[in-house]
């Protein structure tokens, strides 16, 4: 897990400088920017970059759009504001801390009734109107299925919350990370079986099947079996399944990265599962007497027939 | 001691050495060392009966006996495992046949047979019977030399004997040197005298080890696994290694010593159809000690570098593999996904599992509580610090304990072996009239061709099962084939097993 959040983090390290930039801009002029402004200001900046941080502004309330003789303009809004909300009272200040140190993994219901010490119909009082203002939102929970989560409404709710690119509505799609797995494990077979082909010794043949996570990531976009867009380190997660089911071997190189590659087992299937009953399901409760022995079971019957 | 074991044990008792000795080995089984009064009283079988079942027990060497504390009555003990080893017989056999050719492979099914004889007199019988099968050029020196070969080669081994008789329980001993010194047979003493007895080796009996077999089957485990790992070549190198591994290292070691891998060069390079690892050869090493699999290591950087192989941890890696396998067809991919995970992280919960499984949470929940109630998986609670209420006061981590999983399933191929026996059994039983009628049918026809019959009468006696009845046979024939077969291959998976847990 460690390393995927860790590539989240960065990658909100590297827009927040940018997000910056664009803040002080909007800061220092009241009347708003226009998008001449921006680019006059920030030059170095690409236009989707700036779509994006733009979009998030508006989206959590940091900027408003208007339009002033066919031009449009941003206009910096003070968050701070937003937390001496008219009318707030007591308890919703406590309650606002509490969901605030809550953080993006927000926080149940019932830790905020015990933390805040609200009885249940105050509560729900209390978040409605903090909701309604748009200052907290609920958010569901895939952990746990019917379980909300309340955190701060401009949050970005962490990984573990939405559950990342494998959660479509709080449900896990399983057959979708299945396939991926699959064509994973594919693309480090057929990668193997190359460098055999090519041969050149053993060593040159295993060096040749080691795969980056971002070769890979390569070969599942061009298959263009998934609709959300995934990233390295979401495959990179793929490729652990692969690793789990003991079809690749991970191995960290020497930049630090993982190199996956293809692998055999030591031992062919081993006999006691080619029996009927070494896989099965009612073996504790088979024995001489009763319903279930071996002369008169018929998983017995039907492997002798077979 | 475990109760599928005790049922294996009785029923192979039973088979081979009938009603009265599996009923003293079963009393055994269940209440452990014990004198022959003790035997009696619970049994309830006559003094003789019992006496001669022990002997019968005591020569095979299922029993043994020792003095009790004042030297005058022998307590007795059974060896279960000894019994097991009856159904790997045909595997000993097959493999002196393959190493040393079918004389020698004669030679050790007599003595599997007999549990011990004298050299001179095993000699002697298998080469009266290779003439009775028409093998002519059968001769007593090959048959000696085939013998001697087998002794120090180590597949067969002195038997204590007893050097004071004037105690009450006799105590068997044999000196180390003696174990493999090639017995003195005089050829021309069996060719004069055939009938006689009385031979120059006539105290001295020989028997199987087993555990040099053992050995045998060990090495090739590991030589197969890194052929099918990597590839042949790879498991040639490993073979050549294991053979150098024995002129300095004890075979039962943990950690081998010290190869030096100048030998392992030298001896491939004289190989011819090794080829293809003599142009490769460093790389091959670089491959094999690269893996991460780490079970052979470098030791030592001096002439050209020597390695080390790690018996214990081979093992311990198969005996992985075997547990992560049975949870795959046991259960499914997800649950072998999720137990393999455990096994990487150690301890680990819940939550962490769906996540790095990938699973669906209710799915991962029901596999990873499936496993846990079948004993694969193993629950460790831990309390939280800060005394809360509520569902988070403290949290789960799994773990897994593989030597009770090994043990576990080692039951599991007990109780697997059982039901392959009482089936087998149970289809003999319920086919008996037309599996009788097959055998009579043959002793007859047997008994008309040596008389002289003619091809005609011949065909009437066989008309005399019908077609159906041929089908049934056919049938049964290729049900009790299907159960031998798959019995070895328990068998096998019990020898990985147990191999993973006398390194421990
Ligand atoms: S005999 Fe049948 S019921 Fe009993 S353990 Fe075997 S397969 Fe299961």
């Amino acid at each position: 897990m460690g390393d995927s959040s860790e590539v989240k983090t960065e990658a909100v390290e590297e827009v927040s400088a940018l997000e910056l930039r664009l803040l002080e801009l909007a800061k220092s002029n009241v009347e708003g920017i226009s998008n001449d402004d921006i680019k006059e200001q920030i030059p170095d900046i690409s236009l989707p970059e700036l779509t994006n941080v733009i979009n998030k502004f508006l989206k959590n309330g940091t900027f408003e759009l208007f339009k002033t003789k066919d031009k449009l303009y941003y206009k910096y809004k003070d968050p701070s504001k937003k937390t001496a909300v008219k009318g707030a009272d007591n308890e919703e200040k406590v309650v606002y801390k509490i969901i605030e140190e809550a953080g993006n993994k927000g926080i149940w219901i019932r830790d905020i009734r015990f933390k805040s010490n609200l009885n249940m119909t105050q509560l729900n009082k209390v978040l409605k109107s903090l909701e309604t203002k748009k200052i907290i939102k609920a958010v569901k929970s895939v952990s746990a299925s019917k379980k909300k989560v309340y955190m701060l409404y401009d949050l970005e709710p962490d990984s573990t919350v939405t559950g990342g690119a494998w959660y479509q509505d709080q449900d896990f799609e399983s057959e979708f990370v299945d396939v991926l797995s699959q064509q994973c494990q594919r693309y480090l077979s057929e990668k193997w079986e190359e460098s055999v082909k090519k041969g050149g010794g053993p060593l040159l043949i295993r060096n040749r099947s080691y795969a980056t996570a971002n070769d890979v990531h390569k070969f599942i976009s061009e298959l263009g079996i998934s609709n959300v867009p995934l990233t390295v380190a979401d495959i990179e997660s793929i490729l652990y399944t692969v690793v789990l089911d003991n079809n690749a071997e991970r191995i960290v190189a020497t930049n630090g990265s993982y190199l996956y590659k293809a692998v055999n087992r030591f031992l062919p299937s081993p006999g006691l599962v080619k029996t009927t009953c070494g896989i099965c399901p009612v073996a504790n409760r088979c024995g001489d007497m009763g319903l279930i022995n071996a002369k008169a079971c018929t998983y017995f019957t039907e492997w002798l027939n077979q | 001691m475990s109760v599928q074991l005790g049922k294996v044990v009785s029923f192979i008792l039973l088979e081979r050495f009938g009603p009265l000795v599996e009923r003293v080995g079963t009393y055994l089984f269940e209440y452990g060392t014990n004198p022959l009064f003790c035997i009696k009283k619970f049994t309830d079988l006559p003094i003789p009966k019992i006496k001669e079942s022990l002997a019968i027990l005591v020569k095979y060497q299922l029993v043994t006996f020792a003095p009790n504390k004042n030297d005058s009555v022998a307590n007795y003990t059974l060896h279960p495992n000894k019994v097991l080893l009856h159904l790997r017989y045909p595997k000993y056999i097959n493999m002196i046949k393959k190493k040393f050719g079918d004389e020698a492979e004669v030679i050790l099914e007599e003595i599997l047979q007999k549990s011990y004889w004298t050299a001179s007199e095993v000699i002697l019988h298998v080469y009266e019977k290779l003439k009775k099968d028409n093998k002519s050029n059968v001769t007593l020196p090959a048959l000696r030399d085939n013998f001697v070969s087998l002794v120090t080669a180590k597949y067969l081994i002195r038997v204590p004997y007893n050097e004071a008789d004037d105690k009450a329980v006799p105590s068997l001993v044999v000196q180390d040197h003696e174990l493999h010194m090639a017995p003195p047979v005089d050829i021309m003493e069996l060719s004069t005298n055939p009938q006689g007895g009385n031979y120059k080796d006539k105290d001295i009996y020989w028997t199987v080890n087993f555990d040099r077999f053992h050995q045998d089957m060990r090495d090739k485990i590991l030589v197969n696994a890194f052929t099918q790992k990597f590839d042949e070549n790879a498991g040639e190198l490993v073979k050549l290694l294991l053979r150098q591994m024995y002129i300095r290292t004890e075979p039962w070691t943990d950690v081998s010593n010290p190869i030096p891998l100048l030998e392992i060069k030298d001896l491939v390079r004289k190989q011819a159809n090794l080829k293809l690892l003599n142009s490769f050869f460093d790389q091959y090493v670089n491959v094999i000690e690269q893996d991460s699999s780490n079970l052979i290591r470098k030791s030592g950087e001096a002439s050209g570098g020597s390695f080390q192989i790690f018996l214990k941890e081979a093992f311990t890696q198969f005996a992985w593999e075997i547990v992560e396998q049975c949870v795959l067809e046991k259960f499914d991919s997800k649950a072998a996904r999720i137990f393999r995970l455990v096994k990487l992280k150690k301890y680990i919960d819940s939550d962490l599992i769906q996540q790095q499984a990938m699973i669906p949470a209710k799915e991962a929940k029901k596999l990873t509580f499936q496993l846990l109630e079948e004993n694969f998986l193993q629950i460790q609670e831990i309390k939280k610090a800060s005394t809360g209420t509520g569902p988070h006061k403290s949290f789960m981590l799994f773990h897994i304990n593989l030597e009770n999983v090994v043990r576990m399933l080692l039951e599991l191929c007990y109780k697997t072996l059982y039901n392959i026996m009482s089936r087998r059994n149970h289809e003999r039983t319920v086919n008996k009239r037309i599996i009788d009628k097959k055998q009579r049918v043959d002793t007859i026809s047997i008994s008309m061709r040596s008389q002289g019959a003619t091809e005609e009468q011949l065909a009437d006696i066989e008309d005399m099962i019908t077609p159906p009845e041929k089908e049934i046979l056919e049938k049964i024939d290729k049900m009790m084939k299907r159960l031998n077969t798959v019995e070895l291959e328990v068998d096998d998976t019990i020898f990985l097993l147990q191999m993973y847990l006398v390194y421990q």
